[in-house]
């Protein structure tokens, strides 16, 4: 039929029984996958498990030791930002700063978790989800006291700031002592 | 934009050989992206295409100005992001090598794996939607469509486990890499490896010999060898045109030299020969990947400090090209420092630009229908062609 | 309760064609089931959890509630009488289908040629459409269309009427009585490969796939149907199916023994309409499994192999059929 390219032409009879042995290997895979279980997962019924890694949605934590909002209004993360999605004011108090506003808007949102690598404090973190679809843009416009109640409602993914700096470069460990963070606790847990 | 062809006047004769001019795209099922085509038909017959990019232009080069050397390989991605790891290499190693910056053995390793399993994501994709646009997507296309996106989706449950996305990584930083490998991941990778080498027999049942696919791109779209060399096509074109060029092998980057690895190449020069030549790479990339995480040495993953502020990567004045092989032909990328913190000039040699090129010397004198079959073993993207 | 002849066989009309229209639409929510499990998914599922039972009626629905959108440059009588051109012959052709014995709307002396004849006029319909769209992928897609389903009726009409020249009649019901003892597609040679060329003949004339190179949805996205929205569209597709289904009954019918099959004589139907499903998902899964070819290779298959083929046939069963001599079952 189509010219071939430069290549032989084979003839009629063998052309014939190519075609049938081409359909009939065409077909048994289909039947084959016919019995094979279907991989699809019934979102939202089931819930596929997330790695512990998953860059989800973003959110502000509070200190582990003292319970305060870990978040000490640097702007690094602001300055980082490749679209600018974060606005931060500082709050300057006694012993530690704080953010004033905090508002980061989530539609324009890469997710390429640069915010979370930079802060010195893990306040700023990604969770393990991505459920916040809203009919009104002006609902993804999160604001500090949402982002913390986001905080608390999804489970945070394993990349803190600290975590990931320390994958990057390992520290000294005079450093990581002072830091607290004890030998087997950086580690992830295992898969 | 081209403004010749399309203000032609037509003359409606009745002698049959009237010219009809047909716009495939920018909305088209078929056009791989936003792409625009005039076609003019004699009948079911191409006589001339003219086509028109831009649609998808985001000013990548100009953004690469305005962010810094931290922030920009996330956005690297969104050139090729059907393929987001060879496009973020292009950036980080176009920056090191201005900057003279080691990068650790370890780090090498993990972007080679990591390079290659994206290659075989990104033909996973390519053999689908090439099905797709052959079979149509209520038909056989759509089968193979799923099953090459049931195949993907496992390799991209492996890069969620190493880096949190899954299309658009920002895996790559200057000096290394930005994340390791979490444990009891190369175990997986290799199951899900062994995996897809098993199905491709699958594939390959299913289109290799069948009689109705090799009409379709048998003797369809001949790149020859000495167009192919004219125009400036990479990649699987001009490997299935005849000429051996990888830049894996022509220039290896990366530690690219510790690994054994085939490249394949055919000499017919039509869709049939590129088929031929991306199957043999997937088997090749599963080799590669193996013997990087047998061989995947101990060590930081990057030579410089976690990224704790946007204007840590500082690079001297100078210039610098580099070219990665990616899973579409070569991508290239050209920074002029001038000592700060941002590129003053960032050029991206699209893979597809060049490629696309091609298509007004080959596409006349095919059928309709043969279009769409070239278009789709062109495999453009239009990220890298429009940036 | 005596009724004039006339009213009896409005009524039987009428039950036949609800009773097919359910059908229809139940067999297109069983293509899409069967296509998604062989490609590894699951089909509709939340209309009427928990298999999308709901699905075909939740379509219906809203193809009803759809804009009906007009092109303005159309040629609009054309336009809008093209849906109906084209659904009526598909419809029609179920008038001639005995599904057991006596039953049926019509049972014509020469039904076989009605069918074949009817289901032929589907072609006007469809060129209209393409035409009175005034869209250039309509048209490309009407032209391939004429040529395509003109090229493949020669075919599947001599590869039909072998199971006539078997028989002796065109009558349907008597085609089956004559599969008293073997089913048509059991004959040696010659019937199987006339079941043969019918298949392929059955996806040539109903545009599947590897033969649906004019709706071709990644060239030129739905082909003639390209500007039908809303009900518009829906019968289109709706005759599309009936067509589909009517040449799976009549294969059943000349080739498989129609009603015939084990246990009481009212298990007939049920028969039937297994053997018609079975075809049908035969036929589906032909076209979840290939890539499509152009459309002069198509017309090539059907000039150069399947013509030539199906007239050998033909000779080869008149040469059958003479040799068994008169009287001969």
């Amino acid at each position: 039929m189509a010219h071939n390219g430069g290549r032989p032409t084979p003839g009629f009879w063998k052309e014939t029984g190519q075609l049938v042995g081409a359909i009939g290997r065409a077909m048994s895979v289909t039947l084959r996958n016919l019995f094979r279980k279907p991989v699809t997962v019934r979102y939202p019924d089931v819930q596929r498990p997330y790695p512990d890694r998953f860059r989800g949605i973003l959110a502000l934590a509070y200190d582990k030791e003292t319970g305060e909002e870990a978040c000490i209004g640097c702007r690094l993360c602001e300055y980082i930002c490749p679209p600018q999605v974060i606005k931060v004011e500082m709050l300057k108090a006694a012993k530690r700063n704080f953010a004033k506003t905090f508002t980061l808007e989530l539609y324009a949102c890469e997710f390429c978790e640069l915010c979370v690598q930079v802060c010195p404090t893990d306040a700023i973190i990604m969770m393990k989800s991505f459920d916040l679809a809203a009919s009104d843009r002006r609902d993804l416009l999160l604001d500090k006291d949402r982002l913390h109640a986001l905080g608390l409602q999804f489970e945070p993914s394993w990349a803190t700031g600290n975590r990931l700096r320390d994958m990057q470069a390992p520290p000294k460990p005079a450093r990581a002592e002072a830091r607290g963070d004890a030998k087997g606790e950086a580690k992830e847990p295992a898969e | 934009m081209p403004e010749t062809q399309t203000k032609q006047v037509v003359e409606v004769g009745y002698g049959g050989n009237e010219r009809l001019m047909m716009n495939m795209g920018p909305q088209h099922p078929s056009s791989h992206g936003v792409f625009r085509m005039i076609l003019t038909l004699e009948g079911e017959t191409v006589v001339g295409v003219d086509a028109v990019i831009g649609y998808l232009h985001r000013c990548h080069e100009k953004l690469g100005e305005t962010l810094t050397y931290v922030q920009y390989p996330s956005i690297a991605s969104k050139t090729d992001y059907v393929a987001a790891m060879t496009a973020e290499l292009a950036y980080v190693a176009a920056v090191e090598k201005i900057g003279k910056i080691e990068v650790p053995r370890r780090a090498q390793y993990l972007r080679v794996v990591a390079a290659e399993l994206q290659r075989i994501a990104s033909h996973c994709l390519w053999l689908g939607t090439w099905c797709l646009d052959m079979g149509g997507a209520l038909g056989g296309g759509a089968t193979v469509f799923l099953y090459c996106i049931r195949e993907r989706e496992m390799v991209l449950d492996r890069f969620e486990e190493l880096t949190g996305a899954r299309l658009l990584y920002g895996f790559h930083q200057v000096g290394g890499t930005r994340y390791d490998m979490p444990p009891g991941w190369d175990k997986k990778v290799r199951e899900t490896v062994d995996f897809i080498e098993a199905r491709l027999g699958e594939y390959e049942a299913m289109l290799e010999d069948n009689t109705f696919f090799r009409v379709r791109t048998q003797g369809v779209g001949v790149i020859s060898r000495e167009l192919a060399e004219a125009v400036g096509v990479s990649g699987p074109l001009i490997r299935g045109s005849g000429v051996g060029y990888d830049v894996r092998r022509a220039e290896p980057y990366s530690s690219y030299g510790d690994f054994d690895f085939v490249v394949p190449v055919e000499t017919a020069g039509d869709c049939y020969a590129r088929y031929r030549v991306r199957m043999v790479e997937f088997r090749q990339s599963i080799r590669i990947v193996r013997q990087a995480l047998d061989g995947l040495p101990e060590g930081p993953i990057s030579s410089r400090p976690g990224v704790k502020s946007v204007g840590q990567v500082r690079v001297p004045k100078g210039e610098g090209y580099t070219r990665v092989e990616g899973a579409r032909g070569e991508i290239g990328c050209y920074i002029v420092s001038d000592g700060g913190a941002k590129p003053y000039r960032l050029k991206w040699r699209g893979a597809s630009f060049s490629n696309l090129a091609v298509l007004p010397h080959i596409v006349p004198g095919h059928k309709v229908a043969d279009v769409v079959a070239i278009m789709g073993s062109v495999d453009p993207v239009f990220g890298e062609v429009d940036r | 309760m005596t009724l004039p002849p006339a009213a009896w066989h409005a009524i039987e009309a009428f039950v036949v064609l609800n009773a097919l229209l359910v059908l229809v639409a139940y067999v297109t929510l069983l293509e899409r089931k069967f296509a998604a499990r062989m490609q590894s998914r699951i089909g509709p599922y939340y209309v009427g959890r928990p298999h999308g039972w709901l699905q075909p009626v939740a379509d219906a629905l809203k193809l009803m509630m759809k804009e009906d959108i007009v092109p303005t440059a159309s040629d609009r009588w054309v336009y809008n009488l093209a849906p109906i051109v084209f659904l009526v012959p598909c419809l029609l052709i179920f008038a001639t289908i005995p599904f057991a014995p006596q039953v049926g709307v019509a049972d014509l002396n020469i039904g076989v040629l009605f069918f074949l004849a009817v289901s032929s006029l589907e072609i006007v319909g469809l060129f209209m459409g393409g035409w009175g769209s005034n869209n250039k992928y309509a048209l490309l897609s009407a032209m391939r269309a004429v040529n395509q389903i003109i090229s493949y009726d020669l075919p599947f009409i001599f590869a039909a009427l072998v199971p006539v020249l078997l028989a002796g009649s065109m009558q349907m019901s008597s085609i089956v009585a004559a599969q008293q003892g073997l089913w048509f597609v059991a004959y040696p040679v010659v019937g199987q490969l006339a079941f043969l060329a019918f298949l392929v003949a059955t996806l040539a004339a109903e545009n599947r796939v590897p033969f649906d190179i004019l709706e071709a949805e990644s060239e030129l996205v739905a082909g003639f149907r390209v500007e039908y929205s809303g009900m518009k569209f829906a019968l289109i597709q709706l005759g599309e199916y009936a067509h589909m289904l009517g040449t799976s009954f009549l294969g059943a019918l000349l080739f498989l023994g129609g009603w015939l099959g084990p246990g009481p004589a009212a298990l007939g139907p049920v028969w039937f309409l297994a053997k018609t499903l079975l075809i049908f998902l035969v036929i589906t899964w032909v076209r979840w499994s290939f890539v499509r070819i152009r459309v002069d290779q198509i017309l090539a298959i059907s000039w150069k192999l399947l013509l030539p083929a199906t007239l050998a046939l033909l000779l080869a069963t008149g040469l059958v059929v003479a040799l068994r001599g008169p009287g001969g079952a």
